[in-house]
């Protein structure tokens, strides 16, 4: 009878030879039956398809480029629809490598696999170690965030220290003698061309070793009994990985949901003082610098990896008995053992001591701030092109509060100040009141010389609804919406009746002995004010404060007019937002 | 090697169960990461009129005016001062006339060849006359025009990126 599947099946198969390259991939006898046991080395395939798709994923949003890098970073992690998870898998995908990586390198050696004629399958295995480590160790800097930027530069740092030619090693690896483009371009090209080459091209030679020498079976069993249990891979051991497969996925998507992805620093800041912090598979050798100082410290640094690594190279020959069980390898697994353990506790104790130390604890979380603040004005404002730190630069008001820290908060702001202190609520109603009934007070001219002489203004005289008509007066030249035009109006009839009127102009640019009020308040008023005290129809000869029009240019005066301006509506808690 | 068929054939079933579930897992999110940027303006400039040139340097001969946005919004940056595109400038009897310099068939810049006294596309020779009318060519429409005003002696531009391609005017 026709049967359409077969038919195709046959056209393709016939164009193809797909069928006999799937027996050949699936109907591999598993000598001893199939076991949960050789699950590992499936499972790092599959997180390596998974590492490769996220990291696909990635790229299509990524930026590697000093200026560029940690915006888009940001970009992907807060903007792009599940950015945050993809980054996440990624990111924890790595771990789960190490992870896994460690559980296979386990299993092998208890069951003895690396030895004679599994000798070349094992060194591809250690080599590819190196590798999982490699991508971590490049990965970790890409995203040019404050984390991976201190963490890598101890690890160039360490390179930097090879004998003989470390200036020359660690301007190769960072690409120049500083941090810059060439840093990232050059990890991102070994992180997504040159490690994912060499790693698929050792994963196929130890899959081919792997496939022309079989499993290797638990010790002790008869080669009569191993050849009575075989079973076939597919299904028998397939479903078996694949089981194991879904469960190494289900943790890492789990750990992905808990944790909220991967996170991110504060862009990367050369000038900040960052604790830096390697991931966790690289404590171990993190805690051990500690205990060496002087050149021992370069001998372990670069000692330490390449005599582990030694040692597991070296374990086939050292251990070359035939007989597989452990009882008979005692030395050989107390060997492997003793160096999981050490690395466990360096790695426990690395933890502890952060754990105990509050000033740390301190410093993260304001890093922690910090953080959420550029990812904020990096979602809000965007990131400009000078790249990641210049993200702050966007914050409302910065330009503003720069050029005040710099040429204004010594004397209006602080204890140490000499003129009256400006900050929120500076020309609101309740300022005025103050100013009009201490002018003199502290927070007032009380500092200034003005205060000393008999040039000072006197308290106000007016009391109750005069009063308040006449703040309601001066408060109303500000232009602020909300001033009472009728109010004024009487606080003007009052201003004309009180010694006011005697020193104060307050029509037009007329100079009087003390600052004209016409507009006193506006942001045009203040930015003529804040040019030039010196002018006529402000202090004239009285003038204390600095020319600032010698120092400032048009666009600065206006930003810092519009400042004060701000700060008359404003609350300590709304400038205290400003930072958050 | 040999096995009950019913668990052979349920273990072949829950692996193609689980590697497809793995699979999904994996593949819904990535479309939707993947199809973020579909519908969403990613890039953004800031959309006042911009000011392109003094009103009386433009006379009956079109002047090409490059056009720059005070801030651009692109994905993650945010860049001032940056080209968005230019206009050809020309003035008759009823005043002075903007022209988007970008070849409404598929988006070449146009030019002004003098010697024939006509807009061309270098690309695939739609020719445009002086007004901006369609003249020969595949384009399907006339050169686009864009907004403007003269404030202060300064033409001031608003800068329109049309879709390309088609008879009608739409923005991009």
């Amino acid at each position: 009878m026709y049967n359409p599947r077969v038919a195709v099946g046959d056209w393709l198969n016939e164009r193809t030879g797909y069928r006999r390259a799937l027996h050949v991939a699936l109907e591999e006898p598993v000598v001893g039956g199939a076991s949960f046991a050789y699950v590992m080395g499936s499972v790092l395939v599959f997180l390596l398809v998974m590492q490769t798709v996220t990291g696909a994923l990635l790229a299509f949003y990524y930026s590697p480029s000093a200026s560029d890098a940690w915006g888009s970073v940001a970009y992907l992690e807060d903007q792009v629809t599940l950015g945050w998870f993809i980054r996440g898998l990624h990111h924890h995908g790595a771990s789960a490598m190490v992870i896994c990586a460690g559980l296979h390198m386990l299993q092998v050696v208890i069951y003895g696999a690396y030895k004679r004629p599994r000798e070349v399958t094992w060194w591809v295995g250690v080599m590819l170690l190196g590798l999982i480590l490699a991508f971590a160790l490049t990965g970790y800097l890409l995203p040019w965030d404050q984390t991976g930027y201190w963490a890598t530069k101890v690890a160039t740092g360490i390179a930097g220290e090879t004998p003989g030619a470390g200036v020359e090693v660690q301007a190769a690896l960072q690409g120049g003698n500083e941090y810059g483009n060439l840093t990232l371009t050059r990890f991102f090209a070994l992180h997504v061309f040159i490690l994912p080459a060499l790693t698929f091209g050792l994963v196929a030679v130890h899959v081919m070793l792997f496939r022309k020498h079989g499993v290797t079976p638990r010790w002790g069993r008869s080669a009569a009994e191993l050849e009575r249990t075989t079973q076939p891979f597919w299904p028998d051991q397939l479903f078996r990985d694949v089981a194991a497969m879904a469960v190494a996925f289900a943790a890492l998507v789990g750990w992905t949901l808990y944790t909220g992805g991967a996170g991110l620093d504060a862009p990367a800041d050369p000038s900040s003082n960052f604790d830096a912090r390697p991931e966790w598979y690289f404590r171990a050798l993190f805690q051990m610098l500690k205990y060496f100082s002087g050149p021992m410290e370069t001998v372990v640094a670069l000692g330490a990896p390449v005599l582990i690594g030694g040692v597991l190279f070296a374990l086939p020959v050292l251990d070359r008995g035939a007989d597989r069980s452990p009882r008979r390898r005692v030395v050989a697994l107390a060997l492997v053992l003793a160096g999981f353990a050490a690395t466990g506790a360096l790695t426990m104790i690395s933890f502890r001591a952060d754990a105990a130390d509050p000033a740390l604890g301190e410093r993260e979380v304001e890093s922690e701030r910090l953080a959420r603040r550029a990812r904020r004005l990096a979602r809000e404002h965007g990131v400009p092109a000078a790249g990641g730190t210049a993200v702050y630069t966007t914050a409302p008001w910065y330009q503003a509060r720069a050029l005040w820290a710099e040429h204004c908060a010594s004397c209006h702001s602080g204890d140490e100040r000499k003129g009256p202190l400006i900050g929120p609520g500076y020309n609101s109603r309740a300022w005025i009141r103050g100013m009009l009934t201490t002018p003199s007070g502290d927070t007032y001219f009380g500092r200034t010389k003005l205060a000393k002489t008999e040039d000072a203004m006197p308290d106000a005289e007016a009391t109750g609804a005069d009063l308040d008509a006449l703040i309601e007066m001066v408060y109303a030249e500000s232009g602020a919406p909300d001033a009472d035009r009728a109010l004024a109006s009487r606080g003007a009839e009052v201003f004309a009746d009180q010694p006011c009127a005697d020193c104060h102009e307050r029509t037009g640019e007329d100079s009087s002995s003390g600052p004209n009020l016409a507009g006193r308040g506006s942001p045009a008023y203040l930015r003529s004010f804040i040019a030039d005290t010196s002018q006529p129809r402000f202090f004239g000869t009285k003038h204390q404060m600095s020319r600032f029009v010698d120092e400032l240019g048009p666009a600065e005066l206006t930003v810092l007019a519009d400042w004060v301006v701000w700060l008359r509506t404003a609350t300590d808690d709304d400038v205290a937002r400003l930072d958050e | 090697m040999k096995q009950a068929p019913d668990r052979r054939r349920f273990l072949k079933v829950a692996t193609c169960a689980l590697g497809g579930g793995i699979g999904a897992t994996v593949a819904a999110p990535a479309v939707s990461y993947l199809l973020h940027p579909v519908g969403r303006r990613t890039v953004t400039a800031s959309s006042e009129p911009i000011d392109a040139i003094a009103a009386d340097a433009i006379g009956a001969e079109p002047v090409r005016v490059p056009l720059r946005a005070r801030m651009l919004r692109d994905a993650w940056s945010a860049t001032s001062d940056v080209p968005l595109g230019a206009a050809w400038l020309r003035r008759d009897e009823r005043g002075v006339h903007a022209l988007s310099a970008v070849c409404p068939h598929l988006g070449c810049a146009v030019g002004f060849d003098r010697r024939a006294g006509e807009f061309r596309c270098p690309c695939h020779d739609s020719a445009f006359a002086v007004s901006g009318e369609r003249r020969s060519g595949p384009s399907e429409r006339g050169l686009d025009p864009l907004p403007l005003t003269i404030e202060d002696g300064r033409i001031m531009i608003t800068w329109i990126r049309f879709r390309s391609g088609g008879s009608s005017r739409e923005p991009a």
